[in-house]
C-alpha cells in the first residue's frame, strides 16, 4: 500500500478555556483518495485542519507529504496541504484576482514566467479565464469561492483541503463547485456537512463528532446507515433515504 | 469607489503610474516650498492642473465632492489663522479692546494655506480619478516605495469595502429595530457597539487572511511581480513636470524670494 499523504496519530488538541476540541484522531489518507470529513458543527472538524497545518500546536504526531510537522518544517506542510479556508474574503486578499493566485506561486521563489503561468492554468482551471483583471469585491460568492480554489491550485499542492466548501453557496454555485470538484485530479479531504456534496465527490467518508471519529468508510455505506448520521447531527440526502436500512 | 473614473481611456489615463506619482510629487513640493503669500506663483501649478484635469474628463462636481471630503481637516486649521497671526487688526470683537481680534495677515496666511491645500489635493485626486488604485501600488512598487507599505495599502484598499459592507449590515439591523427613531443618546451608544464589534471583527478577519497568507506559505517577504514600465510618453510627461515644477519654483524665488 502506498504511503499515506496524510497521516495523523492520536492527535489530541484542547482550546485554552479547558474544552477538549480533538479527543485523539487517527487517521490517514492515501494518494488519490478522495475523503469527506462530515460532522456537526463543534465536532472538531476545522480544529484538525488548523492543527494539520501548524496553526495549533497539538498533541500527536501529524505527517503531511512525508514531513512530520513541527515548527521548523510548517511551510513545507502548508506547502504540501492546499488549504482552502471557509471564507473565500479571507482568502483572496490582494487587490485583484490575478495577484493572489500569483501570491503563492511568487512566495515559492518561482520565477515570473512559471508563476504567469501557473496563474493562467489554475485560472482556467476553475473556469475564471477572463477573470484575471477584477476585483475580488466584484465576484458572486460562487466566483470567489472558485478564485479561492484556484490561489490553491496554482501551488499544485500534494492535497488539497477545503472548508466547507459549499456554505453560502446558491444551488447553482453549488452544482458548479461539485462539477469542479468531481473533474480535480489530486487528493481531496473535504470538511462539510453536505453530505450530498459527500457523496459526489468523495469515495470515503470519516464521520467526527465530539473530537472523536466516529465512523469511516465507503461513502455510499457511511450514507446508507441513516442512525450514524443523524446520531452525529448530519442529514442523509433525501434521494437515498429507505434504500440502505 | 476610490478610483471610480480610474479605468477610462484618455491620454493621461494611459500616463504610467510611477510618472504620475513623480509628477504628483514634483507639484507637491513646488507648491509646498513656495514662497509665502505670493499668490501669483500658485497661477502655473493651477493652469497646468486644469489642464490635466480637462484631458481626463473627470467631472468637475467628483472633484469637488472629493475635495469637501477632505477639507475639513484643513480648514480647521485655514480658520485658526486670522486669529492667531499678529499684525494689523482688521476687526475685533468686542469691538473696545476686544480679545478676538482677526488681522490682514492673518487673513492672507489662511488663504495662502488654503490655495496650498486646494493644490496639492487637488493634484492627489486627479491622479486617484485617472490610475485605477492597482497600477498606482504598481507604480510605487517600482519607485521603490517599501513593499510593506504597497501590500498594506493594497490589503487596505482590498477589505475597506468588505469592513464598509459590515457596517452597513449591523446599521440596517438596527435601523430595523428602532426605525433610526431612538433616543439620540442610545443611538450613539450603539453606534459605539457597531464601531467596537466591527473593530473585534476586524481583528478575527486579519488572522485568518494571516492564516491564509501562511498557508500559501507566506514567511514575511513578498514577492508580488512588478508590472508596467515607462515608455517614451511617460518619461516626457515625469519630466515635463518636474522641470515645471523647477521652473516655477525658481521664478517664485527669484520675484519674491
Amino acid at each position: 500500500m502506498a504511503e499515506a499523504v496524510i497521516e495523523l496519530q492520536d492527535v489530541r488538541y484542547r482550546y485554552p478555556t479547558g474544552a477538549e476540541a480533538l479527543a485523539g484522531v487517527t487517521l490517514a489518507v492515501r494518494p488519490g483518495e478522495r475523503v469527506a470529513l462530515a460532522g456537526p458543527n463543534g465536532a472538531g472538524k476545522s480544529t484538525l485542519v488548523l492543527a494539520m497545518a501548524g496553526f495549533l500546536w497539538a498533541e500527536g504526531t501529524i505527517r503531511v507529504a512525508g514531513h512530520t510537522l513541527s515548527r521548523g518544517t510548517a511551510r513545507d506542510v502548508r506547502r504540501h496541504l492546499g488549504l482552502v479556508f471557509q471564507d473565500a474574503d479571507d482568502q483572496l486578499f490582494m487587490p485583484r484576482v490575478r495577484d493572489d493566485v500569483a501570491f503563492g506561486p511568487a512566495t515559492m521563489g518561482l520565477d515570473e514566467a512559471e508563476v504567469e503561468a501557473r496563474v493562467a492554468s489554475a485560472l482556467s482551471a476553475v473556469g475564471l479565464e477572463g477573470y484575471a483583471d477584477w476585483a475580488p469585491y466584484h465576484l458572486s460568492a460562487g466566483e470567489k469561492r472558485r478564485a479561492a480554489l484556484a490561489t490553491v491550485l496554482a501551488m499544485q499542492p500534494y492535497v488539497l483541503v477545503l472548508d466547507e466548501p459549499s456554505a453560502g453557496l446558491d444551488p447553482g454555485g453549488r452544482r458548479d463547485l461539485i462539477g469542479l470538484l468531481a473533474g480535480v485530479e489530486r487528493t481531496l479531504l473535504v470538511i462539510t456537512h453536505d453530505l450530498d456534496l459527500a457523496l459526489e465527490t468523495c469515495d470515503r467518508t470519516v464521520v467526527m463528532d465530539a473530537g472523536r471519529i466516529v465512523g469511516d468508510g465507503p461513502t455510499a455505506d457511511i450514507l446508507a446507515d441513516p442512525t450514524l448520521a443523524e446520531a452525529h447531527g448530519l442529514e442523509v440526502p433525501h434521494r437515498l433515504r429507505g434504500q440502505g436500512g | 469607489m476610490l478610483d471610480h473614473f480610474a479605468s477610462r481611456a484618455t491620454p493621461v489615463h494611459r500616463l504610467d503610474a510611477a510618472a504620475k506619482t513623480v509628477a504628483l510629487l514634483a507639484v507637491v513640493l513646488a507648491t509646498v516650498l513656495m514662497v509665502r503669500g505670493r499668490f501669483l506663483g500658485f497661477v502655473p501649478t493651477a493652469l497646468a492642473l486644469a489642464a490635466y484635469h480637462a484631458v481626463s474628463r473627470t467631472p468637475v462636481a467628483f472633484a469637488v465632492r472629493r475635495l469637501a471630503v477632505i477639507s475639513p481637516l484643513a480648514l480647521a486649521v485655514v480658520v485658526l489663522f486670522p486669529f492667531l497671526e499678529p499684525g494689523e487688526a482688521l476687526w475685533r470683537w468686542p469691538a473696545e479692546g476686544g480679545g478676538l481680534v482677526v488681522t490682514r495677515e492673518g487673513l492672507l496666511r489662511a488663504a495662502d494655506l488654503l490655495a496650498r491645500f486646494v493644490l496639492c489635493s487637488w493634484a492627489a485626486l486627479l491622479l486617484l480619478a485617472t490610475t485605477p488604485f492597482q497600477d498606482l501600488l504598481q507604480g510605487l512598487a517600482r519607485l521603490h516605495v517599501p513593499r510593506v507599505f504597497v501590500t498594506q495599502l493594497a490589503i487596505l484598499y482590498r477589505y475597506l469595502w468588505v469592513v464598509l459592507d459590515e457596517a452597513m449590515r449591523m446599521r440596517r439591523a438596527r435601523t430595523l429595530r428602532d426605525g433610526g427613531l431612538g433616543p439620540w443618546r442610545l443611538r450613539l451608544r450603539s453606534r459605539a457597539g457597531i464601531i467596537g464589534v466591527l473593530f473585534l471583527r476586524s481583528w478575527d478577519r486579519a488572522e485568518r487572511i494571516y492564516r491564509a497568507m501562511a498557508a500559501r506559505g507566506f514567511d514575511g517577504t513578498l514577492h508580488t511581480p512588478r508590472r508596467g514600465r515607462m515608455r517614451p510618453a511617460d518619461w516626457v510627461f515625469a519630466l515635463a513636470a518636474v522641470a515645471g515644477a523647477a521652473a516655477v519654483l525658481m521664478g517664485d524665488r527669484l520675484l519674491y524670494g
